[in-house]
């Protein structure tokens, strides 16, 4: 295994070369998060579809448990369970609009990694940055468990559990857990846990910072520590019922599937489970006595549990909903926990919009009206009313708001229509509007996938390394 | 311009006004009004104090400003308001945030009760390098070391004993005494 631990030590050092300035050591962090021999134990897989590029070239990396789907390049780098998902790259003769630019672009775009740490990590969507539109890369990172790398290419940073960062080129940063920043551009920050930053320069800038004493409720990490917290618990009282989708070869629907619709043959479905029509259901998903109405998604490492989503519903990478009703048009985003319980469900009404990263843990019923954007910790009606606001009076705000813990500068109707265009454009692109001719999106070119295998070196000074491979048409 | 030395300049440490470790922001205030009146008028007033530890040895200094600032009101989102500008928030709503924080709880309000429980040790500014200069240095080093270090004042040293203050109005005055004679030299026929 030796290899493997210099691949590991290599990796350290130009990640902490990129962190001097902000004399951020990630070896504590991550030397015992994942032992290394754990690395050799998972096989890696990627995705065949006649409608996704194949172009995988692996050299010198461990690939454990990880999942490829496209264009994707990945050298001296560690990848332990993670899904480097290529299926919204962009591709050649494409034109990409930036401000007043129309940019073509040249050839297909690629996911490329390299010199890095990614545990449990979710890299998906397309590069957003102009100035490198065939090459989405994330070099000299780590990442660590359930963080998401969504369109935002990536040098020389750390991201803390459950971190993400969105549609954000990013440079030399350290992003602390539970953190969600979409900024289009960062260097050299280091944002402290749980903070909430969405920041278009020209139009907004939304920022919100939990309470770090209530957040280490949920989640809390600590260098050398795994994490831990409710939200890590959650996840590993269900871990269980995954590694039966994955010890299986072949794998039935365990429920109707509509010919329009998706469900990934490694998420987990459990029983009393209905699928619509152009419903997609991602890979690392996990539904349980749920109702996906026409044009839903459920996306990776999302947990859908005893609700009910009328239709056109999403859920971002990561989301939990429990014991939840919600009206029509619903958007969830990433890593954000719903709770409610049996006696005291969660309502929440059509075309809301539930800010990424936010915890509604109730032990009340609690309404969330129709139309009504939500963020931060809620906990009862009084913290719904200080984290929430009508998305028509937020469209009314020209200057700034400061409400709870939330400081709001600019143009809310600018905001507004932000997030509206987006969760229209992600409904558009999981196929939700697809009509049986028009309008396919993920949900029907995903739906027959050949899944192949791949393995590293079991023993010996390379174990754990899988040897170069290259896989094309 | 002559060339002065620092000790020419300095305000001998016997004239300035100490207070030791432990004493309160009131005491300290009060000890700097008696230097005050005790100083030589013609000159211009003290505006520091400092801090000597059991030793008598100088660990701090505290200025105007830094008891303005001790006064200043200071909760968590003091912090968080501060933070904005990094996440690319406007300054004018810095300021809007910081005056409606000011409305809350203006300094003035309990004064006398922060003088008396305030400790200097909370507010001074620590001796740092850089800000110690030999009373047998020439003043050309001195104005080096103010300028660089952005330092009010210098403590002057004699074998490593503090024995005097050299502040920048004192040598704000030289200079500029000296800037008046290149202006205006002095004919033959006045001398």
């Amino acid at each position: 295994m030796k290899a493997l631990e210099n691949l590991f030590d290599r990796i350290v050092q130009r990640v902490n070369i990129n962190l001097r300035e902000l004399d951020f050591d990630v070896k504590p962090h991550i030397r015992n998060l994942i032992p290394l021999d754990k690395m050799v134990k998972f096989y890696a897989f990627y995705g065949i579809t006649p409608h996704h590029s194949l172009d995988f070239q692996f050299r010198h990396s461990n690939l454990a448990g990880s999942y490829f789907l496209g264009k994707c390049r990945i050298t001296n780098a560690m990848l332990y369970k993670s899904d480097i998902r290529g299926d919204e790259l962009k591709h050649r003769g494409d034109l990409f609009r930036y401000q007043q630019f129309e940019i073509p672009v040249t050839k297909d775009e690629g996911i490329d990694i390299g010199d890095s740490f990614l545990i449990k990590t979710l890299v998906h969507n397309f590069s957003h940055d102009p100035e490198t539109l065939e090459r989405f890369f994330i070099t000299n990172t780590v990442s660590t468990h359930y963080a998401n790398i969504h369109g935002s290419p990536t040098d020389g940073s750390f991201l803390g559990p459950f971190a993400t960062v969105d549609l954000t080129t990013m440079n030399d940063c350290v992003i602390g857990t539970f953190s969600y920043i979409q900024a289009g551009e960062i260097g050299h920050l280091h944002i402290a846990p749980g903070t909430m930053w969405v920041r278009d320069p020209d139009d907004f800038n939304f920022l919100y910072r939990y309470p770090l004493n209530k957040l280490n409720r949920y989640i809390r990490y600590a260098a050398g520590q795994f994490p831990q917290g409710l939200l890590i618990d959650f996840i590993i009282e269900r871990k269980e019922a995954f590694q039966h989708v994955f010890n299986v070869v072949n794998i039935e629907p365990p429920v109707p599937v509509p010919a329009t619709a998706s469900l990934d043959r490694f998420a987990v479905v459990m029983p009393n489970t209905h699928i619509s029509d152009n419903v997609l259901v991602a890979q690392r998903a996990y539904l349980q006595n749920a109702h996906l109405g026409r044009g839903a998604n459920a996306q990776e490492n999302c947990y859908i549990i005893n609700a009910n989503l009328e239709g056109f519903n999403v859920t971002a990478h990561g989301a939990k909903i429990i014991e939840a009703d919600l009206g029509q048009n619903v958007f969830v985003g990433f890593n954000s926990f719903l709770q409610g319980r049996p006696t005291s469900r969660l309502t929440i009404g059509k075309e809301s919009i539930i800010m990424p990263h936010t915890i509604i843990d109730i032990d009340r019923p609690l309404t969330i009206p129709a139309g009504h954007m939500v963020w931060g910790l809620v906990n009862n009606a009084a913290d719904l009313e200080a984290n929430s606001i009508p998305l028509a009076e937020l469209s009314k705000i020209n200057g700034s708001m400061t409400r709870g813990r939330l400081f709001f500068e600019g143009n809310g109707a600018a905001f507004v229509t932000a997030f509206r265009e987006r969760i229209h454009h992600i409904l558009e692109a999981n196929g939700a509007f697809y009509n049986g001719a028009q309008n396919r999106g993920h949900a029907q070119k995903n739906q027959n996938i050949s899944f192949n295998t791949i393995q590293p070196y079991p023993d010996g000074e390379l174990a754990g390394l899988y040897p170069t491979i290259m896989i094309q048409p | 311009m002559k060339n002065f030395s620092v000790k020419e300049l300095m305000v001998p440490l016997s004239e300035y006004a100490t207070v030791s470790e432990g004493a309160t922001l009131f005491e300290a205030v009060l000890a700097l009004e008696k230097a005050q009146e005790e100083f030589d008028h013609t000159k211009y007033r003290h505006r520091g104090v400092l801090i000597l530890n059991q030793n008598g040895q100088v660990v701090g200094k505290l200025g105007q400003l830094d008891v303005l600032q001790a006064l200043e009101p200071r909760d968590e989102n003091d912090d968080e308001i501060s933070s904005l500008a990094q996440f690319g928030f406007s300054s004018s709503l810095v300021r809007k945030l910081r005056k409606d924080r000011r409305l809350l709880g203006a300094p003035l309000k309990n004064l006398c009760s922060k003088a008396t429980r305030l400790k200097v040790e909370d507010c001074m500014q620590a001796v740092t390098e850089g800000e110690h200069v030999s009373q047998d240095d020439s003043l050309d080093i001195a104005i080096h070391q103010l300028v660089t270090g952005n330092h009010p004042s210098l403590l002057v040293t004699n074998k490593n004993q503090i024995v005097g203050i050299l502040r920048l109005s004192d040598v704000f005055a030289a200079v500029f005494h000296a800037m008046k004679e290149c202006e205006f030299p002095q004919s033959e026929e006045t001398r």
